[in-house]
């Protein structure tokens, strides 16, 4: 076999990936701006880095080379963890400590087994290109946070502005999964030859992501754990590499993309006029507060499982039948039993946060362009998912 | 005429975006009337296809590229109107019944109407849909909907944590479904069930997946106790939900499942044991309700038994028996819903151990009622007794004993429930927390909503044959079915097993009068010696101290079926699972907080150096 994949990226049958996304990424920092100008956490240097980051991965959208590409994801991704430091450097050491070493070590995992590739003609049983695979593997795993490696994920998510996580998981998270996404066109043998241990990983991160989830009173906690869980699907779809699975995977990750922004943005506007963390224990009935913000939440987390008539749908069942197509009934039911666990940690973060009897006072506090940009987005994935074809044609090209 | 099939759903559409439009200009009322013409139109243009299906067996649409190359088509035949019927008509006096059920309302009353018709739109979408992804998408807007209608007091905790048992315990199972279509799909590459090759492709597992989801809407038994907690909606929701567009979602992808390939008479000995199970154990249950909405509830669960058994049955008469029961059932328990509704707007309370007398103040929802609730036992002249009929007699044909059986059985108990129901709510003394309350009878929109749907009970009671030749034949058709019934006036049919059963049973009811005559000719005079009783009570006297009430029938049925309610109640198994998966959750939590989340950098890194390891063995 001879991938000589290095320097000659291609996308798939000509799917329109990186505008759609360059586009998707534009969007969302349009919104977090907007919202972050009434939300925004004191720090000054939050808006310089945000926008700086999402620059780099919006730019990595519109070039060519693989290589500069892979630099400008890694750059972002390190300015993420200046924000998250800088964010968190006097409440926990370990949030940003643990980012910073997690990702420098995947950039240097990803850089090194590419570097033992680059050039070379991969023969499927040499010792040096195994290790290369196996540390591409590992080091998308802890970029990715995807399971047993994802301890930076919800850390971060718990200890940093919610805006911040929203930025990190709708634009660093995705723009580097679209490295992997491409990955699977340019070198089919580090998904093919490796499948089993991508569908291992696939499932620990639905199974464990959503029981993990399940554990959690920290509301951004478990919006955190709910991305790994998320994860696992998008990576069912990239395994398949069909046009009904890879399709699948890039409209479930727009609207991961998005509807973690509407996820988070929900509860930094909760957060920032309640003065305290949302939880499980300490909040209820926030909806007579924010009626904006919980029906946002509430459609938004119905979104990420697949419930349609949201997009979430357009991606899932395919991602579903991608699944069914290479794991059969097993891991189709698998992936379902997954998704019934995501309903039941969501549906109690409704129910016990945003809906019932409200505690207090119900007058309305939500800004009125949070509510705007909420609603935007989250109407923006209702059309979309009553006519999907808009989307996936696009991506089509 | 083009498009005519787009239109139901293109009006309720248009009704759902001039409420959205409107909805912050409009009052409560004017809302209401918007529907209720929204939900008019989509009837009457259901009722035009009629004609349509009659001359053609169907009529299909092509409507639009739904995603690359799917798309979307209607294909309207006899067991969709059937449904859409349903759907239409009984919303539309729902809808009418809202008016000023809902006037009062002090907020959320656009996001209400909203979606009522978004909720009957989804059933028509459901049942008109000839792509499965369609009819998934439908299948679950109308859960989504049930989820919003159940929470719309979403600042009560009851209503909510109502809601949450519905989305949870009705999306979940809806999984079959998808990975059913999935399934057909992958194996065919087609997604239109008009295509052979899908009727061909549909196993058992592909049955048993379908029926899954097809149980959890319908409530059947072991997937039914959501429904008595989603019983703190507003009336009108409690309705719809009941009587037209929710449960009976289940039912037609049942009865569809005869359309899309040849049924297999293994799923018979399947469908006849859940829906036997579903009988019993919803009228057990209704027994020893007190709260009336609730009792209501229990007995939509047996009835929906009923509807199951007749299309599990197989037969061309039990397909005709099980769509007539449906559509029976949606008169009826709507009528029902809408006069509770009116007994708790005007009383303020819907427990019965805290009604009574009732009928002398509202005179009109009482006999409303008293017709419903006839209709639900069985009573002769209403439809309840012609769908009864045709069951038992359906039954008897295939030689099911036990369906015979069960179903007798439990028309007892329904007998027993409603008028237990009927004579606390209605007769007796005014209860004391009644006292010094303004009560009054149901406001003009309320009385015609349900006395529409009341009077339809006795016009397809005593001409059964008009919904029997329009509607149910060419939907039994449409099933692959074949049509042998001959029914004329008062449901009387004079070519099957029926004619022994109607003639014995019509000479044990003359020999019961007789009989029941004599006795009280020749006990009068002793009885009053004795002193009378308000109460049957097997002929014992009672003194004037005791007074049965609607407690005591419950405390009654409850230490009867004890055993039963032990058993047959799902959340016994599935509160301890949840529980079970929660308690799981947090130990695993706390596990890899204390054994590696501490030690992150650690753990992380001995994590990737395993991975590498096993890249290099694969």
């Amino acid at each position: 076999m001879n991938y000589s994949w290095i320097n000659q990226m291609q996308i798939p049958a000509g799917m329109n990936v990186d505008g759609i996304f360059g586009i998707a990424f534009i969007a969302i920092l349009i919104g977090l701006l907007v919202m972050a100008a009434v939300l925004s956490p004191r720090q000054k240097a939050w808006w310089p880095m945000v926008v700086a980051a999402s620059g780099l991965v919006i730019a990595a959208q519109m070039i060519e080379s693989t290589q500069v590409k892979s630099i400008l994801i890694d750059a972002a991704a390190l300015l993420a963890v200046g924000l998250v430091w800088y964010e968190t450097r006097e409440k926990s050491k370990s949030a940003w400590l643990n980012y910073l070493v997690m990702i420098a070590a995947a950039i240097l995992m990803i850089e090194t087994g590419s570097a033992l590739l680059r050039g070379e003609s991969i023969e499927a049983g040499l010792g040096t290109n195994k290790l290369a695979f196996g540390l591409l593997i590992a080091g998308f795993c802890l970029k990715l946070a995807f399971m047993p490696l994802y301890f930076w994920l919800p850390d971060v998510a718990e200890r940093a502005n919610p805006l911040t996580s929203a930025f990190i998981i709708s634009i660093v998270d995705i723009g580097a999964f679209l490295e992997l996404f491409h990955l699977r066109s340019e070198a089919p043998f580090l998904f093919d030859g490796y499948s089993t241990i991508w569908l291992v990983i696939a499932i620990l991160c639905m199974l464990g992501g959503a029981i993990l989830a399940l554990a959690q009173t920290n509301v951004k906690r478990m919006l955190a754990f709910s991305t790994i869980d998320d994860m696992g699907y998008l990576l069912i779809g990239l395994l398949a590499g069909s046009e009904v699975g890879l399709t699948g995977t890039l409209v479930a990750a727009i609207c991961h993309a998005f509807f973690k922004l509407c996820l988070f943005g929900s509860v930094a506007a909760a957060e920032k006029f309640e003065g305290r963390e949302l939880t499980l224990d300490g909040s209820h009935g926030l909806a007579s507060r924010y009626p904006v913000s919980s029906t946002v939440f509430i459609l938004s987390a119905l979104g990420m499982i697949g419930v349609p008539p949201l997009l979430g749908f357009a991606g899932r069942w395919r991602l579903y039948l991608s699944g069914y197509e290479q794991g059969g009934f097993l891991l189709a039911a698998t992936m379902a039993l997954a998704t019934g666990l995501a309903l039941l940690y969501y549906v109690r973060v409704i129910h016990k946060v945003w809906l019932g009897q409200p505690v207090a006072d119900a007058k309305n506090r939500e800004p009125l362009n949070v509510k705007v940009i909420l609603l935007v987005f989250v109407i923006a994935m209702l059309v979309f998912g009553l006519m999907p074809g808009w989307v996936t044609g696009l991506l089509a090209g | 005429m083009d498009h005519l099939a787009v239109i139901p759903v293109a009006a309720l559409g248009v009704g759902i975006l001039l409420q959205l439009a409107l909805g912050g200009f409009l009052s409560n009322r004017w809302k209401g009337i918007l529907a209720f013409l929204a939900g008019l139109s989509s009837f009457i243009a259901i009722l035009g296809l009629l004609p349509l299906v009659h001359a053609n067996g169907f009529v299909k649409e092509n409507l639009f590229v739904w995603d690359r190359n799917i798309l979307f088509q209607f294909h309207v035949d006899g067991l969709s109107l059937v449904f859409g019927l349903m759907a239409s008509g009984i919303g539309t006096a729902i809808l009418f019944y809202c008016i000023q059920y809902m006037s009062h309302e002090k907020e959320g009353t656009t996001r209400f109407y909203g979606l009522m018709l978004t909720f009957i739109a989804g059933l028509v979408c459901l049942v008109f849909s000839e792509n499965l992804l369609a009819v998934y998408i439908s299948w679950e807007i109308i859960g989504l909907c049930s989820y919003f209608l159940v929470g719309f007091w979403y600042k009560q905790d009851a209503a909510v944590q109502g809601a949450r048992k519905v989305l949870v315990m009705t999306h979940l199972p809806g999984y079959g479904l998808l990975i059913a279509i999935l399934m057909l799909y992958h194996q065919t590459g087609s997604l239109v069930w008009t295509d052979p090759a899908v009727g061909a492709a549909f196993t058992t597992g592909i049955f048993l997946l379908v029926f899954l989801a097809a149980m959890a809407k319908s409530v059947l038994f072991l997937l039914h106790s959501w429904i008595p907690e989603a019983m703190n909606a507003p009336t009108p929701v409690s309705a719809l939900l009941h009587s037209a567009c929710y449960v009976k979602a289940g039912v037609y992808l049942v009865a569809r499942m005869y359309s899309i390939t040849t049924w297999n008479p293994a799923w018979n000995q399947i469908v006849l044991v859940i829906g036997c199970s579903t009988i019993f154990v919803g009228a057990v249950f209704a027994l020893v309700q007190t709260d009336l909405k609730r009792m209501l509830a229990y007995s939509t669960i047996s009835q929906l038994g009923y509807i199951i058994t007749g299309l599990g049955l197989g037969t061309n008469l039990g397909l005709a028996a099980g769509l007539f029961y449906c559509m029976s059932h949606g008169l009826f328990k709507g009528t029902l819903f809408l006069c509770a509704g009116a007994v708790q707007h005007s009383a303020g309370t819907r427990d019965m151990r805290h009604l009574g007398g009732l009928a002398k103040k509202m005179p009109f929802t009482a006999a409303i009622w008293l017709i419903a609730a006839s209709a639900i036992i069985g009573v002769p002249l209403t439809n309840g007794f012609i769908a009864k009929w045709l069951i038992l007699d359906a039954a008897m044909e295939s030689n099911a004993l036990i369906v015979v059986v069960v179903a007798w059985i439990v028309s007892v108990f329904t007998a027993f429930y409603m008028l237990k129901a009927t004579v606390s709510t209605f007769y007796g003394e005014e209860s004391s927390e009644l006292k010094g309350k303004h009560i009054h009878d149901a406001e003009p929109s309320m009385k015609i909503g349900m006395g529409v749907l009341g009077g339809m009970c006795v016009v397809f009671g005593v001409a059964p044959q008009l919904l029997m030749q329009s509607v149910i034949e060419p939907a039994v058709k449409s099933m692959n079915g074949g049509w042998e019934l001959q029914l004329s006036w008062l449901g009387i049919q004079t070519q099957s097993a029926g004619l022994n059963m109607t003639l014995a049973a019509g000479i044990l009811v003359v020999l019961s009068v007789v009989a029941g005559l004599i006795t009280l000719t020749m006990t009068r005079k002793s009885a009053n010696q004795a002193g009378t009783v308000s109460l049957f009570t097997g002929g014992d006297p009672l003194t004037e101290e005791v007074d049965v009430t609607v407690q005591d029938f419950a405390a009654l049925a409850e230490t009867a079926f004890n055993p039963i309610y032990q058993i047959t109640d799902p959340d016994r198994v599935y509160f301890p699972l949840w529980r079970g998966i929660k308690t799981g959750a947090l130990w695993l939590n706390h596990s890899i907080q204390i054994g590696l989340e501490k030690h992150a950098i650690l753990a992380s890194a001995v994590l990737a150096i395993v991975i590498i390891g096993l890249a290099a063995f694969v």
